[in-house]
C-alpha cells in the first residue's frame, strides 16, 4: 500500500513536471513571437477528419494569451504536487485533468480553424469539469459541476451557431476563409453574430448576468485548479471575444459598429460593479475570490469595449490603442494576482482545513509567508499603487477620461460615468480585501483549526512567489511588458502599436500620449513613485526610531476591562454590514434572529443569527427561467400519453408542418 | 540631472505640506474654540502633541502581527508620496523625464494609506478598530468615485489629469474660465472635503466615542511614535485635500519660475487659499451636528449628484 502511494506521488510529480516544461516552452514561444515582426507561426495538424484541414497559428494575440496561460500553469505546476499530497483526493485524475486543461487552453488560443477551436474549447470545459467535481465529493460540488456544464454548453451552442453560419458562407473551416466570408456578410448579420459570440464567450468568462456558475464552480476545484480557472480560463474566453470582435467579424475597412463597443462597455461596467458588490458579502475565501474574477473580467471588458468605441477614426485611434493595451495588460495582471490569491487561499485551506474566514483569524503569525503574499495580492487587486493592478486601471482611467473628452456629448458622459464606477469598484475591492485579509490573517484565532495552523511546504510557497514576483515586476516596471503588447495591439487595431503610445517617453514612464489638438498627455512613472515611497518610508522609520529609545512594551488589547478573547474581533459579517445597508436594494438582505428563552421570557438561553444576501441574477433571472422551463415541461406532459400511436401522430404533424414551411425551395 | 531636480522640488513641496499640516489643524481648533467662546489651546498645540508622542514609549497589543509596527510608517510614507503629486507653489514648466503630478495617482496613494490604516486597525483584534476600519472604508469608497468625478469634470475640459498642467491650463485657456460646471464641481468638492478630512458632519476628529468613531477608532491601538506618524499623516492629508481643491479651482499664484519674488507671491496665495478653506471647515464644524452614520451616504450623495451634474454639463 505504501509503495503504491509512493508510486502515485511520483506520477503526480512527473505529471506536473510535464506541465512546468510545457509552460516554460509556451512562454518561450510566446515571447519569441511577441518580439518578432515575422509572419505568424504556422503548424499544420494531422488530418483527423476528411472534410477539414486542421492547423495552428500563433500570431500576436495568440502569443500574448499563451504567455498568460504559461504564467498561470508554471505557478500551478510548482504548487500542485504538495497541495495534492496534503489533500489526497483523486491525485492521478487531478494531475491528468490539469495537464489536459492547460493543453486545451493553449490549443484554443492557437487554433487556426473552427474545428480545432471547438474541440479544444470543449476539452477545456470537460477537463475543468473534472477538476471541479474531483476535489471534494459532495452534493454541492456535483451541483456546481452540473451548473457549470449547462452554462458552458449553452455558451458553446451559441458559438456553434456563429461558427456554422460562417462556415456555410466560407465552405471551409480555417480562420482566414472565415474572415473573408464574414466581410461579405451585411452589417446586421455580423452584429447578430457578434452578439451571439458575446453571449457564448460571456457565459464562459462570467459576464453578469451569466456569472452564476462561476462562484459555485471555481471554489470547488483544488486551489491550483481554481487559480487556473479564474486567472487563466476566463482569459481564454476573452481571447475568443477579442478574436471575434476585432478580427474575424470585423469589417474589412472602417470602424467597428458602435453598438458592439457600447454593449461590451456596458456589460463590463455592470460586471465590475455587481461582481465586487457580491464579493463583499462572501465569507468563504474562495467564493469571495471567484466573485472578484467577475469584477476583473468587467474591468477588462471596459477597456476592450472602449477600444471598440474609440476605434472609429476621428483622431481617437491612439486612445483606442491605449484602451486595448489596458485591457490586455489587465488580463495578464489579473492572472498574476488572482492566481496568487487563490494559491494563498489554498495554502490557508491546507494549513487549517477551513474556508470560512469567520472561523479563521490570527494566521499572520502562524503562516507568515502565506499572509504577506496574500497582502501583496490584495494590494494588487485593489488597484493600489505601486503594484500591477493600478497600472492597468490607470491606463483604463486615462482612456476613459481622454476618450470622454474627445467623444463629447452623451458618449462622453457615459465614458465619465464608467470611469466613476470604475473608481467605485476600486474602493469596494479595497474594502473587500481589507476585510478578507484582516479577518483571515489578523487578530486572534477564532477556532482551534486556526490556532494550530502550520505554514505550507516550500514548493507551494515557491508557486506563490512566482506570481507575486510577476505582480511586483508588472507593477514597478510595466513598460517592458507593454513593449510586448505592440504586436497584438497593432494587429487588432489598424493603428500604431502600444509602445508608441503608452511608453513613448521611455520604459519607466507611462503616458497617455494622444495626438489630437488641444489634448496634452498625462504621464506617470510608477517606478519613480515606488522609489519615492521607499525613500520616504526609510526616512520616516528613522525619524520615528530616533527620539524614543525605550523598548516596545506588549500588552493585551483594551477591551473595556473584560478579558480579551477572539469574540472581540470584528467579524467579516459586521465589517460588510454598512454596505449591506447602503446597497440593500441590490442585496435584498435577509436576516433571521431566533431567541430561545427559558422558563422566564427575560432569561435568554440561546440567540442565533442567520443572514444572507442574494444574487439577483440567480434568484430573479435563473430561478424564473428554471420555473418557466419546468412549467413548460409540465404542460407538455399532459400530451405525452405514453401510447405509440400518439407519438407517431406528432411526428407526422411535425413533418408536414416543416415541409409546408421549408419545403418550397 | 533634470528629473532629479523635479523630484527634489516635489519633495520640498511635500515637506512644506507636512510641516504646515499640523498648523492648519491648530488653526481650525482655535477657530472652533473661539466660536464656542473658549480661549482654546494655541496654534502650535498639534506640534507639541506630536513632539510628546514621539518621545513616548510604544505599547503594542500582544496579539498584533509584526506588520502592525510597520503600519504607521507606511501610512505616513503613502500620504507624503501622494503629497509630492500636488503643485503647492511651483508647477514644472517643461515635462519631466520622471513625471509626478497625476491626480489619479494622488487619490490612489491616499487610498493605499487608508487601506493600510484599516489593516492596522484590524490587527489588534479589538472591536473598536474593526468598527472604525469598516466605517472609514465605507465612507472612503463612497467619497472616492465622487472625488474622481470632480477631478474628471475639470480634467475633461483641460484634457489631462496632470495637476500641474491642469492648473496651468486653467490660468491660460479661456475655455477653462469659470462656468456653471465649475460651480457645481466646487460645491461637490466642498461636501467631499468635509468627508475626506474626517470632519463634522461625517466624522468627529475630537473624540473616539463609540457612536462617532471612524478615523479615531482605527488609531486606538497605536501609541507613541507610531501614533505620531499616523497623526502627522492625518494632518498632512487634511492640508492636501484643501490644496487639491485650490489647485483644481483656484490655481492663482502658482508659478513656473524659481524667482524669489514669484515664489513669495505663490506662498502668500497658498496661505490665503488654505486659510479660506480652513475657515470653511471650522465654520461648518461649529454650526452642524454629526450625522448618524447611515445618513452619511445621503449627505455624500449630494456631492455625488453635483459632481455628476457638473460632468454632464461639461460634456453635453
Amino acid at each position: 500500500m505504501k509503495h503504491l502511494r509512493g508510486l502515485v506521488l511520483a506520477v503526480v510529480r512527473l505529471g506536473h513536471l510535464v506541465t512546468l516544461a510545457f509552460a516554460l516552452g509556451g512562454a518561450f514561444i510566446a515571447i519569441g513571437v511577441l518580439r518578432s515582426r515575422a509572419a505568424p507561426l504556422h503548424v499544420t495538424l494531422p488530418k483527423l477528419f476528411p472534410f477539414a484541414d486542421m492547423s495552428l497559428s500563433v500570431d500576436g494575440l495568440s502569443a500574448f494569451f499563451l504567455l498568460i496561460i504559461s504564467l498561470g500553469a508554471a505557478a500551478a505546476a510548482l504548487y500542485a504536487p504538495s497541495y495534492i499530497r496534503a489533500h489526497v483526493r483523486a491525485p492521478l485524475i487531478q494531475t491528468f485533468a490539469l495537464n489536459g486543461f492547460v493543453g486545451c487552453m493553449a490549443l484554443v488560443c492557437c487554433a487556426n480553424d473552427a474545428l480545432t477551436f471547438l474541440l479544444a474549447w470543449e476539452g477545456m470545459t470537460l477537463a475543468s469539469y473534472v477538476l471541479v467535481v474531483s476535489d471534494i465529493r459532495s452534493e454541492e460540488n456535483a451541483r456546481a459541476g452540473l451548473v457549470y456544464l449547462v452554462m458552458a454548453h449553452a455558451g458553446t451552442a451559441a458559438l456553434l451557431v456563429v461558427f456554422l453560419t460562417l462556415v456555410t458562407h466560407a465552405h471551409a473551416f480555417d480562420f482566414p476563409s472565415l474572415r473573408i466570408a464574414a466581410r461579405s456578410l451585411d452589417g446586421s448579420t455580423r452584429t447578430w453574430l457578434f452578439m451571439l459570440a458575446l453571449f457564448g464567450f460571456g457565459a464562459k468568462a462570467g459576464v453578469v448576468p451569466l456569472h452564476v456558475w462561476l462562484p459555485m464552480a471555481h471554489p470547488a476545484a483544488p486551489s491550483h485548479g481554481s487559480a487556473l480557472m479564474s486567472g487563466v480560463m476566463l482569459k481564454v474566453a476573452l481571447y475568443g471575444l477579442f478574436r471575434f470582435g476585432f478580427d474575424l467579424l470585423a469589417p474589412h475597412s472602417g470602424p467597428l459598429p458602435a453598438s458592439w463597443g457600447w454593449t461590451v462597455l456596458f456589460l463590463g461596467t455592470v460586471s465590475a460593479l455587481v461582481g465586487v458588490l457580491l464579493a463583499l458579502q462572501q465569507h468563504d475565501l474562495k467564493r469571495l475570490l471567484a466573485f472578484h474574477s467577475v469584477e476583473n473580467i468587467g474591468i477588462i471588458l471596459i477597456g476592450a469595449g472602449l477600444a471598440m468605441v474609440l476605434d472609429t477614426g476621428r483622431g481617437t485611434s491612439q486612445l483606442a490603442t491605449l484602451a486595448l493595451a489596458a485591457a490586455l495588460l489587465h488580463s495578464l495582471n489579473h492572472a498574476a494576482f488572482k492566481g496568487l490569491l487563490f494559491l494563498c487561499a489554498g495554502s490557508v485551506i491546507t494549513g487549517t482545513h477551513e474556508r470560512n474566514m469567520e472561523e479563521l483569524g490570527g494566521l499572520a503569525r502562524r503562516m507568515p509567508w502565506t499572509a504577506w503574499l496574500f497582502l501583496l495580492g490584495a494590494v494588487a487587486i485593489s488597484a493600489l499603487p505601486p503594484l500591477n493592478g493600478f497600472v492597468s486601471e490607470w491606463m483604463t482611467f486615462q482612456a476613459l477620461v481622454l476618450g470622454g473628452a474627445r467623444l463629447g456629448g452623451v458618449s462622453g458622459l457615459l465614458a465619465g460615468v464608467a470611469a466613476s464606477i470604475l473608481a467605485l469598484t476600486g474602493g469596494l475591492a479595497a474594502t473587500c480585501f481589507a476585510k478578507a485579509f484582516g479577518v483571515t490573517f489578523l487578530g486572534r484565532p477564532r477556532t482551534s483549526h486556526a490556532e494550530h495552523a502550520k505554514e505550507s511546504p516550500a514548493p507551494m510557497i515557491a508557486g506563490m512567489l512566482v506570481l507575486a514576483g510577476a505582480c511586483v515586476v508588472l507593477g514597478l516596471v510595466p513598460g517592458y511588458v507593454i513593449g510586448l503588447l505592440d504586436r497584438p495591439t497593432s494587429e487588432l487595431l489598424s493603428g500604431v502599436g502600444s509602445s508608441a503610445v503608452v511608453i513613448a517617453h521611455g520604459p519607466l514612464v507611462l503616458t497617455s500620449r494622444s495626438a489630437p489638438v488641444g489634448l496634452v498627455a498625462t504621464s506617470i512613472s510608477v517606478t519613480a513613485v515606488a522609489a519615492l515611497f521607499a525613500l520616504i518610508a526609510i526616512v520616516a522609520w528613522a525619524l520615528r526610531s530616533w527620539p524614543s529609545r525605550v523598548a516596545r512594551r506588549l500588552e493585551p488589547t483594551w477591551t473595556c476591562g473584560m478579558k480579551p478573547s477572539s469574540r472581540f474581533d470584528y467579524t467579516a459579517t459586521a465589517f460588510a454590514k454598512p454596505l449591506r445597508l447602503i446597497f440593500a436594494a441590490l442585496y435584498r438582505p435577509r436576516r433571521e434572529v431566533v431567541a430561545e428563552t427559558g422558563a422566564s421570557p427575560y432569561v435568554l438561553e440561546r440567540l442565533s443569527y442567520r443572514g444572507e444576501v442574494v444574487d439577483l441574477a440567480e434568484t430573479v433571472l435563473f430561478a424564473r427561467t428554471k420555473q418557466g422551463l419546468k412549467a413548460g415541461a409540465e404542460a407538455i406532459r399532459a400530451y405525452s400519453t405514453g401510447r405509440i400511436h400518439g407519438y407517431v401522430g406528432y411526428l407526422l404533424v411535425t413533418l408536414i408542418v416543416t415541409l409546408l414551411i421549408f419545403g418550397k425551395g | 540631472m533634470k528629473p532629479f531636480a523635479h523630484i527634489g522640488i516635489a519633495l520640498i513641496q511635500a515637506a512644506l505640506l507636512v510641516l504646515i499640516g499640523p498648523l492648519v489643524t491648530g488653526f481650525v481648533q482655535k477657530l472652533k474654540a473661539r466660536l464656542q467662546c473658549r480661549q482654546g489651546a494655541d496654534l502650535w498645540q498639534p506640534y507639541r502633541d506630536l513632539w510628546k508622542l514621539l518621545h513616548k514609549q510604544t505599547v503594542q497589543s500582544d496579539t498584533a502581527s509584526p506588520f502592525f509596527h510597520a503600519v504607521p510608517v507606511l501610512v505616513l510614507a503613502a500620504t507624503v508620496t501622494s503629497a509630492t503629486m500636488l503643485p503647492v507653489l511651483w508647477v514644472p514648466s517643461d515635462p519631466s523625464a520622471l513625471p509626478l503630478g497625476d491626480a489619479i495617482l494622488l487619490l490612489a496613494l491616499l487610498s493605499l494609506a487608508r487601506f493600510l490604516t484599516a489593516i492596522g486597525a484590524l490587527d489588534a483584534g479589538g472591536a473598536f478598530g474593526g468598527m472604525g476600519a469598516s466605517r472609514e472604508m465605507t465612507v472612503g469608497l463612497l467619497v472616492e468615485p465622487a472625488l474622481m468625478m470632480v477631478v474628471f469634470s475639470v480634467a475633461i475640459a483641460a484634457g489631462t489629469t496632470d495637476l500641474g498642467d491642469l492648473s496651468a491650463r486653467r490660468n491660460i485657456l479661456t475655455t477653462m474660465s469659470w462656468q456653471a460646471p465649475d460651480l457645481l464641481a466646487l460645491f461637490a468638492m466642498l461636501v467631499l472635503m468635509l468627508a475626506e478630512t474626517g470632519r463634522i458632519p461625517v466624522d468627529n476628529p475630537d473624540t473616539h466615542l463609540e457612536l462617532t468613531m471612524m478615523h479615531e477608532g482605527m488609531l486606538l491601538e497605536h501609541s507613541g511614535p507610531g501614533l505620531a506618524c499616523i497623526v502627522l499623516a492625518t494632518h498632512t492629508k487634511q492640508l492636501m485635500v484643501l490644496t487639491l481643491a485650490a489647485v483644481l479651482f483656484f490655481p492663482i499664484g502658482l508659478t513656473r519660475s524659481m524667482m524669489p519674488f514669484e515664489l513669495a507671491v505663490a506662498l502668500a496665495a497658498f496661505a490665503a487659499k488654505t486659510l479660506i478653506f480652513a475657515i470653511f471647515l471650522g465654520l461648518v464644524e461649529s454650526s452642524y451636528a454629526k450625522l448618524r452614520f447611515f445618513r452619511v451616504p445621503q449627505f455624500l450623495g449630494l456631492g455625488l449628484l453635483c459632481a455628476f451634474l457638473s460632468l454632464a454639463l461639461r460634456v453635453l
